[in-house]
């Protein structure tokens, strides 16, 4: 596919006060492919994603899709939601509960001639692997299956963008990986571009083929997932946030044992850690994520331990968060954020500078590759 | 046979004066529901005004409208020859009014309980705005309006203190039923067809309150 060739199908730049504390302004272009938006929550996601459906009206700026112009507030261009031709799903569905699934996959083919209707309805329902529920009602689906319904009735209409938010926040893990492999098929088959929102870095890396980080209402990063998201990881950086407390660091698988069932990473040219076996190459980029509570403090090197990583570092500083303590750590090249309670800071008698060891074992870390392995 | 005119009379009025208040009130309670704008909370309160005022006082207010000597009254007799007071359609009209809160209520509470979302979904699959109505907001407040339907056409049924102060009590013209059960115990001293048309009115109005409560909990929840 050349992409680049043909050029931006969605051309966004614009500019909208959320509350006093957020303001957008957002410049993106996105071409045949699944662009993420990607950020903490209240970075804005969810409001771009509506400014561009039309749900809401931006302050200023304009938003073009292909060769039409959804919004352009210097010339007074603000398309109706209806001439959009803009798909969306949600985090909850949103199906009609009054009308059965084959009649919420209808609804959007309204004045088409009924047998077209009928075999697009057909298509988008084998798409999505729901033509076993056409006669249900939504009350009687499993989240699962009102997602897919939800897509499907997306998608008949053929739009020309489809914009999904926080598509599979609310199914479980099972249903999240399938929705996703089912997104991505819609993708290949329908040829249709996608903005996906996501707070979730798997989500991002499994799905994304172009990652935006949003922060403070600015797009501040743009390019594969990967990259991206291990660029934003520089040394010195606080990790951020995203759900719940991790750490989330670039790393290089240096090499493989397999008679111990582990692979060692290299930590952004930092530090070691070992990991359960990972079936990439030597060499090739990964993310890891770590959850702050996941990570033990020690104040020395400890023996007879089952954990299979200890790291030596210094205290940069330790913040208080309620009955949460946080330490910041810093060892070679990087910055960690480890979860502690307030006695263990007494007791260990932490403060910055003091030396420690973080202990990680290895079924904490959660590695996040790309799906097909680096060429 | 006397004793069903005032009844038959009473239906038809009451059945008349529904069909004036779902009118007038579905586009009213959908406007309160979904759109703001000026003056807003003030005429939603005017329009709930009727069942708080006593329906002598209700009646002497619309005749300072339609009454003969009135300029709406005055103008609709000397330009068409219609004249409200005193005449069923008098009647309908002071029934109307004073149940039209009673399916206000509940019609702005339907349309408000249908999450805004669902009518953006449609209007995003390509629908405008009569059809966004027609197949999403109305199916899903279609039980809260149709209990408000059943509520005033039960109360424009037993209708009194308004259509007396409006239409008068014209026996065979405007005596409803409430009008003649009246009579029949103050000037007649007929305590039998008093009863009688109770029992009638009762029966129409409990079957009524039935209906409502037939229709109503068994909604679906509404997301």
């Amino acid at each position: 596919m050349s992409l680049e060739k043909e050029g931006p199908v969605l051309d966004v730049g614009l500019s909208h006060r959320v509350h006093p504390g957020l303001a957008l302004d957002v410049a993106l272009s996105l071409g045949r492919e699944v662009g993420v938006i990607f950020g903490p929550s209240g970075a804005g996601k969810t409001t771009l994603l509506r400014l561009i459906a039309g749900l809401a009206r931006p302050d200023s700026g304009r938003i073009q899709l292909g060769p039409v112009t959804l919004f352009d507030s210097s010339r007074r261009i603000d398309r109706r939601l209806r001439e959009r031709r803009v798909g969306m799903i949600f985090q909850d569905d949103r199906l009609f509960p009054h009308r059965n699934v084959a009649a919420n996959i209808r609804f959007g083919l309204k004045g088409w001639p009924r047998a077209e209707a009928e075999a697009r309805s057909a298509e988008v329902a084998a798409l999505c692997g729901i033509e076993h529920l056409l006669d249900r009602s939504p009350g009687t689906l499993s989240g699962g299956e009102r997602q897919r319904v939800g897509l499907a009735r997306a998608l008949a209409p053929r739009p020309r963008l489809l914009l999904c938010d926080e598509p599979v926040s609310a199914l479980d893990l099972a249903s999240r990986h399938a929705m996703i492999r089912r997104l991505k098929d819609v993708r290949r088959i329908e040829g249709i571009p996608m903005l996906y929102v996501t707070h979730s870095v798997d989500e991002a890396v499994a799905i994304g083929s172009r990652l935006f980080l949003l922060e403070g209402g600015r797009i501040v990063a743009d390019g594969p997932p990967l990259d991206v998201l291990a660029a934003s990881r520089r040394p010195g950086d606080i990790p951020i946030a995203f759900e719940g407390l991790r750490n989330v660091f670039p790393a290089q698988v240096a090499s493989h044992a397999p008679e111990q069932n582990a692979t060692t990473l290299r930590l952004n040219d930092g530090p070691e850690l070992i990991v359960g076996h990972l079936d990439r190459p030597v060499g090739s980029t990964v993310l890891v994520e770590i959850r702050a509570d996941d990570v033990l403090l020690a104040r020395g090197p400890v023996e007879g331990l089952s954990a299979r990583n200890q790291i030596p570092g210094n205290i940069e500083r330790i913040v208080a968060r309620g009955a949460e303590v946080e330490a910041v750590v810093q060892t070679a090249n990087i910055t960690w954020i480890v979860s502690l309670v307030a006695p263990a800071v007494t007791q260990l008698v932490l403060r910055p500078g003091t030396a420690v060891h973080l202990i990680v074992k290895a079924r904490s870390c959660h590695v996040i590759t790309s799906d097909e392995p680096p060429a | 046979m006397s004793d069903l005119a005032p009844f038959w009379l009473s239906v038809q009025m009451a059945g008349m004066a529904t069909v004036l208040i779902v009118a007038a009130g579905v586009p009213i309670a959908w406007l309160l529901a979904r759109r703001e704008f000026p003056g807003k909370s003030l005429v939603a309160g005017l329009l709930v005004l009727p069942i708080v005022l006593p329906p002598t006082v209700l009646g002497y207010a619309m005749l300072q409208v339609i009454g003969r000597r009135a300029p709406i009254g005055y103008w609709l007799e000397s330009s068409t020859g219609i004249t409200l007071v005193f005449h069923w359609s008098g009647a309908v009209i002071a029934a109307a009014v004073a149940a039209f809160p009673l399916f206000l209520l509940p019609a702005r509470g339907a349309f408000e309980a249908v999450d805004p979302a669902l009518e953006d979904v449609a209007r995003l699959l390509g629908r405008s705005e009569g059809s966004v109505f027609l197949a999403v907001t109305f199916p899903l407040a279609w039980r809260g309006l149709a209990a408000g339907m059943v509520l005033v056409f039960a109360r424009s049924l037993g209708d009194f203190g308004t259509t007396l102060m409006v239409a008068g009590n014209i026996p065979g013209v405007t005596q409803t039923a409430s009008l003649a059960i009246y009579d029949a115990i103050v000037l007649g001293n007929n305590s039998a067809r008093a009863g009688r048309l109770t029992l009638l009115i009762s029966a129409v109005s409990i079957g009524a309150l039935w209906v409502v409560q037939r229709t109503l909990p068994a909604g679906r929840p509404v997301r």
